[in-house]
């Protein structure tokens, strides 16, 4: 199928291919999936319209590299929307992580989804993320996770008191 | 929907979970209006 032709399947396996593509290109660093789809797989499957992939600037510069990964994509069949990029209709954000993303991004776990080596983002680092964003649909997710996720409380105080963040 | 069911969906595979994620995403474009309702609301039907 072709990349711009929307499908009724979330193509999550040809985003994290994607950000491998960019790490192989040589326009980020490291990456990982943070935002709803993380906060998904640890808790039940809920309604989100995009995935967000935080990633590791290779270029220092004030865009954080992110007009060359457009380019590169857009190159591939993706379509900008906004500040969104689409595949296959799915809205994909390409966010520079810093502080605590970026620590987000060097922890998070390594998983394989659908043969595609992929990282995501802990537990206690979406809660903590959250903690720090703090509108109401970031404690929402913070509730989901403490009931459903299976967190490790140390690493979470921890984390919280690295970056000095108070849960809500 | 019971906090015992919410934490047995969660603790199936991601793939699995992707999967009914993008069944959500087209219920909600097949009935915007009810899927957009919070819960809570619904219940006070």
């Amino acid at each position: 199928m072709a990349i711009n032709q929307p499908s009724e399947n979330l193509p999550l396996a040809d985003v994290l291919r994607a950000a491998n593509g960019l790490v192989t290109a040589g326009l980020i660093g490291d990456w990982a999936l943070g935002g709803a789809l993380a906060a998904i797989y640890y808790v039940e499957p809920f309604t989100t319209y995009d995935a967000d992939i935080f990633f590791i600037p290779k270029d220092r510069g004030l865009t954080a590299g992110i007009p060359a990964i457009y380019a590169h994509l857009q190159a591939q069949g993706w379509q900008v929307e906004g500040e969104h990029l689409l595949i296959h209709g799915f809205p994909v954000q390409f966010l520079a992580a810093t502080g605590l993303t970026q620590e987000a991004v060097r922890e998070a776990k390594r998983i394989d989804y659908e043969g595609v080596p992929a990282k995501v983002f802990r537990a206690e680092h979406i809660v903590a993320i959250a903690a720090s964003v703090g509108r109401a649909k970031d404690k929402a997710r913070i509730e989901q996770m403490l009931q459903q996720a299976d967190l490790d409380k140390t690493r979470l105080e921890k984390i919280l008191q690295r970056h000095k963040i108070r849960m809500p | 929907m019971k906090l015992e069911m919410r934490r047995k969906l969660a603790s199936e595979p991601f793939a699995e979970k992707i999967r009914k994620v993008a069944q959500l995403i087209q219920l909600a474009k097949t009935f915007p209006s009810r899927a957009s309702r919070p819960p809570a609301s619904r219940a006070a039907r």
